[in-house]
């Protein structure tokens, strides 16, 4: 996969979620199950090594491009961190005029919590995979 | 040289925490209010920015305070001290991690590590789902949740999880609320 692809994909997850673990999910679709490019195991050292740091939460996704390509990678998912929070600006300038719109709130509100529901199902399948790893070197050991 | 102070204060206040962006956007909102930038409105309304921005909480907390204190300049000398040295040390201890996991020990506190990531991951999910588990949004928060259960059984992709959803709280409304929706950054 070439970086800007994994740009593309990481922008894709970081741009469409409202918290910093909230693009796991399509992180794990796009870069797990479909492009093969990390492994579930690779996904959780990735969280790992972001909540182990200090600094932003959803800077774990600097640890996903450099599982999936090395430095290039990294500097991808940085790029792929920073960008959406570019939108800031236009939405405070917006938000006096909309977010008072109670439909317009009601589907912010909806998208966050989706947001929380796909983690948990995120949680589950990291959960079993941790669960099943260590179970194997328990045993090997 | 209030690029430069804005710079310092960022670089000081997102870099020495743990626990989340909730925790660095309170250190910035004392810092913004003893430097004069932002007063207790202007954090609130911050605040509310950062959690509908998509993407790191804390970030566009950091680009929307550089731009009322120093326009785009001040924007963009934020988001990267606020970003790029917590970068660093991730794509760092990644590549350390990279190295000695083949070391069965590495192994093990690295299962047991990634455990307690998993449960790192249920409590951001809990501090999103909090402010809308009360009496008034129970059933719309339980309408989204069984959605997203369906849809993801269903293999949907997440995106399209999110148009649905917010379809369905565009059309079924929510609860008049004065607090924004408490998200972990």
């Amino acid at each position: 996969m070439s970086t800007f692809a994994l740009y593309v994909l990481l922008l894709k997850a970081t741009a469409t979620s409202f918290a910093g673990m909230g693009s796991l999910p399509q992180i794990r679709h796009d870069l797990v199950v479909t492009a093969h490019a990390i492994t579930d195991e690779q996904l959780s050292q990735a969280v790992l090594v972001g909540r182990s740091t200090p600094g932003p939460v959803g800077a774990y996704v600097v640890a996903v491009g450099y599982f999936a390509g090395g430095v290039e990678g990294a500097i991808a998912g940085l790029l792929a961190v920073m960008t959406p929070a570019f939108a800031a600006v236009p939405l405070l300038v917006l938000m006096q005029r909309w977010l008072h719109v109670p439909r317009v709130r009601a589907a912010v509100d909806a998208v966050v919590m989706a947001s929380a529901a796909l983690l948990v199902v995120s949680v589950v399948r990291m959960a079993s995979d941790g669960a099943q790893q260590f179970a194997r070197l328990v045993g090997w050991m | 040289m209030s690029v430069r102070r804005l710079g310092w204060i960022v670089l000081r206040d997102v870099n020495r925490t743990l626990g989340g962006g909730i925790a660095s956007m309170e250190l910035l909102r004392r810092s913004a209010a003893k430097e004069r930038w932002l007063d207790e409105r202007g954090h609130a309304v911050l605040t509310a920015v950062s959690r509908l921005t998509p993407g790191t909480n804390v970030l566009a907390y950091c680009v929307g305070l550089g731009w009322l204190v120093s326009g785009w300049i001040g924007a963009i000398v934020a988001l990267i001290v606020a970003s790029v040295p917590a970068a660093v040390m991730i794509a760092a201890l990644a590549a350390t991690l990279v190295r000695i996991d083949r070391y069965p020990i590495v192994r093990v506190i690295i299962a047991v590590g990634v455990l307690a990531a998993t449960g790192l991951v249920a409590s951001s999910a809990w501090h999103l789902m909090r402010p809308y588990l009360n009496r008034a949004s129970a059933w719309r928060t339980a309408l989204i949740a069984a959605v997203v259960a369906v849809l993801s059984w269903l293999d949907v992709t997440p995106v399209r999880i999110f148009l649905a959803s917010a379809a369905i709280g565009a059309l079924i409304g929510m609860p008049a609320s004065a607090d924004a929706p408490s998200v972990d950054s």
